[in-house]
């Protein structure tokens, strides 16, 4: 398509062509104006560029691109007028904007390009017939292409990326070539070396996945401090990450050594929080912290697990939010038992309910007779028996 | 037809029916002869005739009526300051009608009382000891405060030594008429060393089946956390299954409620029944002490048993590999 851009603006030299403008369009970041000032550069044009912030209304339309339009410059280089960020001109408050460029081009003298993300915005709908107005799509480019970009700019810098790294800020990106630039000049600029550890706390601007990357960055940190920082990215309560960690971890180290280690580490994080609720003190936080995070990253030695592993959401924690219900009726029970047996709730449930169970589901006779003394509703034998089935035969052997 | 819980209905009534803690026994039975029961403390683990003998006490010294005498209050369902403040107060100083001049006061589970209302109830003790006195039970008496030790007169329980655990259970199952063979009752103790309640509940299930209560029966009732359950979650784990074991240990805790600390205890039994070299014993013996005490520390059941889950795989890892 650069090509075609170009055979364009070479034919306004001896000639004034049919489609006096060009509309570029595309997504953020994959080198629409970049072209256009490569091109005016190759060619020895004058590039005279206005975006969003300077032009606003009519007049002021008419006036720039009005003048620019008409005559050479004073240097004697042919021009190219570049009107970029079409997109933030809007309706109501840059009104006559677009219908005062339209006079202009048909007027030109010099080639017009107009560039904007969403061509099928209603208000670039004039810029639709193609006999008047030469359209051009860009797309983004494909991953490999970014991550080749991204490589050269690293040799040339001389920075020593590893491909892991180069490849993180390709994906994060998206085909956005700019912002992909941006990261790898914000992160490895004054540096000489660039690792996936560097790269990997990018994630924190996307807050969508988020939980996921810190995840990786425990599990497979190489640091101390690369796994640590993982907290501060995320954004949930210390004790709902503990759980992610917990059910995780164990998936992605298969070597029995590591998990025992890292198994252990979380199980002294765990430590260290029981002993600031026993205590009150606060400050044991960052040791529960330092084990969770670092103490697991650091029980890899150089294994990797193959192939791809899947998060999942900590299993407990679905327990318990299913069995809230349960968990109520469970209480009731236990007070119930505790009226009758000198014991307290936690007790009854503990020692006494799995032994109901057992009677409940095997023996209706007898289960009947104790539901009686303990003075269990329908319900509650239901949920002790385990089935309605059950229950109905205890309820059945009252009679 | 039986409306009751065996561990209820076979509660000694009287301080002369119980066979165990003899020497227990003897001092709270010389208390009942005087008819003057200072401040006591009963210590000891969960099963062991605790709460019975202060009951059985109580009702020694006040015959059938006891209940208008008594108050029994649960420490781990009212733990805070305010039972102490309200309940406990309006209890203890209000005079008694009868001969006995004092009412008596059981605070079970003591020791998960808070602090604050230790320390309220160690005024309430001193004033109203006229009127009121206490039997505070605990599995730790250590967990009490000093001051109100001071003014208690303690009391050891113990497990219950094998006969006597097997006489209790055995003369339940004559009454109940059923069959408890020998190795019924091997089993039981195997699960229960001890805990009574836990060793009449254990037989009240196996009963309930309606078959001879053979170890097979015992260990299949004695709910998931039976040996034969900790076992196959002890050989998952060694053979290498880490996330199968941590599954059936969830399982164990979170549905069927079983505890971190029973769960503890049998891996360490198991530990020594393994087929493994007798050093590896030991070493694991090392980490299920380290476990043991984070409970008491108040840590996580799951995540602390899952890291010794994890280190019998790495055993397990290492045995196979030599």
């Amino acid at each position: 398509m650069t090509a075609y851009l170009k055979e364009w603006l070479e034919s306004w030299e001896n000639t004034v062509p049919k489609q006096k403008a060009a509309f570029l369009h595309g997504p953020p970041g994959v080198g629409k104006t970049v072209t256009v000032e490569a091109l005016a550069r190759d060619l020895g044009m004058e590039l005279i560029e206005k975006n969003a912030s300077d032009y606003r209304t009519e007049e002021k339309v008419r006036r720039f691109a009005g003048l620019a339009s008409q005559y050479g410059s004073f240097s004697g280089k042919r021009r190219v007028i570049l009107f970029d960020e079409m997109d933030g001109i809007y309706g109501t408050v840059d009104r006559g904007a677009i219908p005062a460029l339209t006079q202009i081009i048909k007027e030109t003298r010099c080639p017009i390009v107009l560039i904007a993300n969403n061509f099928w915005n209603k208000k670039f709908a004039a810029f639709r017939d193609k006999k008047k107005y030469f359209v051009v799509e860009f797309k983004k480019p494909p991953g490999g292409e970014v991550l080749k970009h991204l490589g050269r700019i690293a040799a040339r810098e001389g920075i020593n990326a590893e491909e892991e790294a180069l490849k993180f800020i390709a994906q994060r990106n998206e085909g956005d070539v700019r912002s992909a630039v941006n990261d790898l000049q914000a992160l490895a600029q004054g540096k000489n070396r660039l690792t996936y550890d560097d790269v990997s706390w990018l994630a924190y601007r996307d807050r969508k996945d988020v939980i996921f990357t810190v995840l990786r960055q425990v599990l497979y940190g190489r640091s101390c401090n690369a796994a640590k920082q993982a907290i501060d990215m995320a954004d949930i309560d210390l004790d709902m990450l503990f759980e992610w960690i917990y059910e995780n971890a164990p998936h992605h180290f298969n070597v029995p050594s590591e998990l025992a280690e890292a198994m252990k580490a979380l199980a002294t994080a765990d430590l260290y929080r029981a002993r600031i609720r026993q205590t009150g003190n606060w400050k044991l936080m960052r040791y529960v912290i330092d084990f969770m995070t670092a103490g697991v990253a650091m029980a890899r030695d150089k294994s990797k697990p193959s192939g791809w592993i899947p998060f999942q959401f900590p299993q407990r924690i679905r327990m318990l939010s299913t069995s809230r219900a349960e968990r109520a009726k469970k209480a009731e029970i236990g007070k119930k038992i505790k009226r009758r047996m000198h014991i307290s709730v936690a007790v009854a449930l503990k020692d006494v309910l799995p032994y109901l169970r057992v009677i409940f589901e095997s023996n209706s006779d007898m289960a009947a007779g104790l539901a009686g003394g303990f003075d269990f509703n329908e319900d509650e034998i239901n949920y002790i028996a385990g089935s309605k089935k059950q229950g109905k035969a205890i309820l059945e052997s009252f009679a | 037809m039986s409306f009751e819980m065996w561990a209820e209905k076979y509660r000694p009534k009287s301080l002369t029916q119980m066979v165990d803690q003899k020497d227990i026994v003897e001092r709270l039975a010389s208390f009942v002869k005087s008819r003057n029961v200072p401040h006591c403390i009963f210590a000891g683990p969960p099963g062991t005739g605790k709460t019975t003998a202060a009951l059985c006490l109580a009702r020694d010294l006040y015959g059938e009526a006891y209940r208008e005498h008594l108050m029994e209050l649960n420490a781990s369902d009212e733990r805070g300051i305010n039972v102490v403040r309200e309940t406990v107060k309006t209890f203890a100083r209000v005079r008694t009608l009868g001969e006995i001049p004092f009412k008596i006061l059981i605070l079970d589970e003591a020791d998960n009382m808070t602090g604050d209302a230790q320390q309220a109830l160690r005024r309430t003790m001193e004033r109203y000891t006229e009127t009121c006195r206490f039997i505070l039970i605990a599995n730790y008496s250590g967990k009490i405060i000093e001051p109100i030790q001071s003014r208690c007169a303690p009391f050891r329980f113990s497990y219950l030594p094998r006969q006597e655990q097997d006489l209790y259970l055995k003369h339940i199952a004559e009454t109940e008429k059923i069959t408890l063979p020998n190795d019924g009752l091997d089993a039981i103790y195997d699960i229960c060393s001890g805990d009574l309640r836990k060793a009449i509940n254990s037989l009240q299930a196996a009963a309930s089946l309606g078959k001879p209560i053979d170890s097979e029966i015992v260990y299949s009732v004695v709910g998931r956390a039976n040996p034969a359950d900790v076992r196959a979650m002890i050989k998952i784990a060694m053979n290498g299954s880490f996330l199968e074991a941590r599954k059936k240990l969830r399982e164990m805790i979170m549905k069927y409620g079983v505890s971190g600390n029973d769960i503890v205890r049998q891996i360490h039994i198991e530990l020594f029944r393994l087929d493994i070299p007798e050093n590896y014993k030991v070493k694991l013996a090392d980490i299920v002490g380290e476990v043991d005490f984070h409970l008491v520390e108040g840590a996580d059941e799951e995540v602390q048993l899952s890291a010794l889950l994890a280190k019998l795989t790495e055993a397990g890892y290492d045995l196979k590999v030599g």
